[in-house]
């Protein structure tokens, strides 16, 4: 993939945070340093720091979308491979249940610019660390 | 029945002037704000600010608003129609039902039986359920006044609010639809059982009057109505009726005339399929739980419950109410109950019944359907511990309900390391302690408060008379004894299911009492059946036994048109 230019990035990464619900009132990030300044808070990206652009998963149309869940696929792997992976995880498969199968969103638990959080709780005392 | 039931000389009944006059609608918006009052819908609803900024900015029928135009609802906004060019597939059948549930299912099938062309689109990657229990009247066995008692007993329960012709319906075609529904779901190799009579055992007779029953159970849990209707699903597939899973429905399609003429669903890969529909769309997807505006708006009781499903978000409410269809009015009927924490035979049992903290807090011969009335509050949150000692088995043995033996409360007990069967693991309640302190610990209550509480309980009993709560003197037992037994229950919403206007066709009514062509709503959506504060427990299995049945009756009235 062609590497960005500084100003479209800018432009991406504010239309990013904007869709992460986070609002344009803080100050966009210059560079991609900046961003990664403020790694350890909700304003990071796990994949940027991985040199993966917005456009990757966010798609360059102008107006940026949600990610749907098969964009996390085209990378990650097919979703009964990755509950096969977990099958063994104590109290229960994290990644296999009754309410979706093998099919929950992967954006229900795993954040990207975000907390991640674990849906189970507290119906169920399935105490996971998300990543 | 007539397809086009309502005539223009002909008065709506009662139960529909009065969804009408205040309900929620686009119509009764509109008609006010032209005639100039409350077009941007001031209100007074504290803890929804988002909601002021959209009353100000309200641009005419871009957000939906209530019947008397005083509240604009932010949490039904018009979507932007999506335009032709956005769609990457158009489909063509005779009917489209959108959701695969306990209704949705069945419909579909039925329709496929009587001979169309059937899609059914579904948010979830299958098809989904709850509960285990389905009920209908086997009219063989049941004499007619049995029959017209039971439907005034069922409108009783729903404080006479519900409209008696969709109960009526329910009460004659129940059981043909419910053994239908049994024997298409054990073709798609489902274990359903038709437990028939034995499981309506207080209402066999009903004002002096015999009825029979058809009561399927698709159990014991972990096997629910959810797999049921997977099953059920394969027998559907095996039809002609096509599935098409993780799609949610995002808009109808409707023409100018105000006919839907199909229902757009958006893929995983976020492209949109365009479903048409030439006899017409069934929606059928569930109550709007999850949301928790519309919660907070239409049912605030329910505000500090869990809640017991996931994803019903009332998608098929935004879908009708941008149709023209009517909101039934504010003070929706709630389902909440605890079938798991501890045997379900014994959650109506009048034991000892204290509150999260260990305070005693009602008559317990109250019903477990009805006991979140006293738990609203954030604190108590639908939690509340039933409590008896170790002669529970001699000492309550007159009592209604059917008691388990200590050694079958072990598979309640998630302290117990013993091997659980027909239980959810994770939602099992159930303690026993050699003191109430520790069983206090155990059931989560003040440890102090539960002592006082049996002290203080104890008394009564031995004094012969309830003189806190009244409650019969056959029904106070003391506790004494140990072990001591505590079942920890959180009551959650399983339902809400309260819906939107229909008639006996179960098509969408307008505003102006008129069907909308090609609309028809069932399940939970569908509205007119309930009415009261809760759910009641007369019926086991009504809610999912009506589910069943105008599902049935649906798929076919709209295959056949």
């Amino acid at each position: 993939m062609k590497p960005m230019t500084i100003p479209k990035a800018v432009a991406a990464l504010l239309v990013l945070l904007m869709a992460a619900g986070l609002g344009a009132a803080e100050a966009a990030p210059k560079t991609k340093a900046t961003a990664k300044a403020t790694a350890g808070t909700a304003r990071t990206s796990k994949h940027a720091d991985k040199g993966i652009t917005c456009a990757q998963c966010h798609g360059r149309a102008a107006k940026k979308e949600l990610v749907p869940m098969q964009q996390c696929l085209s990378c990650h792997g097919d979703t009964k491979e990755l509950a096969a992976r977990t099958a063994k995880v104590k109290p229960t498969n994290p990644h296999e249940n009754r309410h979706f199968g093998t099919e929950a969103d992967c954006n229900r638990c795993h954040h990207e610019h975000a907390v991640s959080e674990n849906l189970c709780l507290p119906c169920h005392k399935f105490h996971f660390k998300v990543p | 029945m007539s397809q086009d039931h309502f005539q223009e000389d002909q008065e709506p009944d009662q139960y529909t002037k009065q969804t009408i006059e205040n309900g929620f609608s686009r119509r009764s918006f509109l008609s006010r704000a032209a005639g100039g009052a409350a077009a941007a819908g001031l209100f007074g609803l504290s803890g929804l600010p988002a909601m002021a900024k959209d009353a100000a900015e309200a641009k005419g029928p871009e957000l939906a608003t209530s019947g008397d135009g005083g509240a604009t609802l932010s949490f039904l906004p018009k979507p932007k129609p999506i335009r032709d060019r956005e769609i990457s597939e158009t489909l063509t059948f005779d009917v489209v039902v959108v959701g695969a549930g306990a209704s949705g299912v069945p419909a579909a099938l039925s329709a496929a039986e009587n001979g169309a062309k059937v899609a059914v689109v579904q948010k979830a990657p299958f098809a989904l359920s709850q509960g285990n229990t389905g009920a209908g009247i086997d009219l063989a066995a049941s004499e007619k006044a049995g029959v017209e008692a039971l439907v005034a007993r069922l409108i009783a329960d729903s404080n006479h609010r519900c409209n008696p012709k969709l109960v009526r319906q329910w009460a004659y075609h129940s059981g043909e639809a419910v053994k239908w529904v049994i024997d298409r779901a054990k073709q798609g190799g489902s274990p359903v059982v038709d437990q028939g009579s034995p499981a309506q055992r207080a209402i066999l007779k009903v004002n002096g009057y015999s009825l029979g029953y058809v009561t399927s159970f698709f159990g014991p849990k972990p096997y629910t109505t959810g797999d049921g209707m997977r099953h059920l699903a394969k027998t559907a597939e095996k039809a002609g009726v096509r599935f098409f899973f993780r799609m949610p429905a995002v808009q109808l399609v409707q023409n100018r005339a105000g006919e839907i003429q199909g229902v757009i669903a958006r893929g995983p890969d976020g492209k949109y399929t365009k479903f048409l529909a030439t006899k017409g769309v069934i929606l059928a997807t569930g109550d709007y739980q999850n949301n928790k505006a519309m919660s907070d708006y239409f049912i605030p009781d329910v505000k500090h419950f869990g809640r017991k499903q996931l994803d019903k978000t009332g998608d098929g409410f935004a879908l009708a109410y941008w149709a023209g269809g009517v909101i039934e009015p504010i003070g929706h009927t709630k389902m909440l109950h605890d079938f798991d924490a501890g045997p379900a035979s014994m959650c109506d049992m009048p034991f000892l019944a204290v509150d999260r903290k260990g305070r005693r807090f009602v008559n317990e011969t109250v019903e477990m359907s009805l006991l979140n009335n006293y738990l609203r509050d954030a604190e108590n949150a639908g939690h509340y511990s039933q409590i008896f000692d170790s002669n529970y088995m001699t000492q309550a043995a007159a009592w209604p309900g059917k008691l388990v033996p200590p050694e079958g409360l072990k598979n309640y007990m998630p302290e117990d390391p013993g091997p659980k069967k027909g239980v959810f693991e994770s939602q099992v309640n159930t303690h026993v302690a050699g003191t109430i302190e520790e069983l206090a610990r155990k059931i989560e209550a003040d440890p102090a408060t539960l002592a006082a509480t049996v002290k203080r309980y104890n008394e009564l009993v031995a004094s012969g008379k309830d003189s806190d709560f009244g409650k019969p003197a056959d029904r106070l037992i003391p506790v004494l004894q140990a072990p001591f037994y505590g079942i920890h229950r959180r009551v959650r919403v399983s339902a809400i299911c309260s819906g939107m206007l229909v008639d006996e066709n179960h098509q969408a009514l307008n505003a102006e009492g008129k069907p909308i062509k090609g609309l028809y709503l069932i399940g939970n959506l569908g509205g007119g059946f309930y009415g009261g504060v809760d759910y009641p427990l007369t019926v086991f299995g009504l809610s999912l036994g009506r589910c069943y049945t105008f599902g049935y009756l649906t798929g076919r009235h709209v295959a056949k048109l």
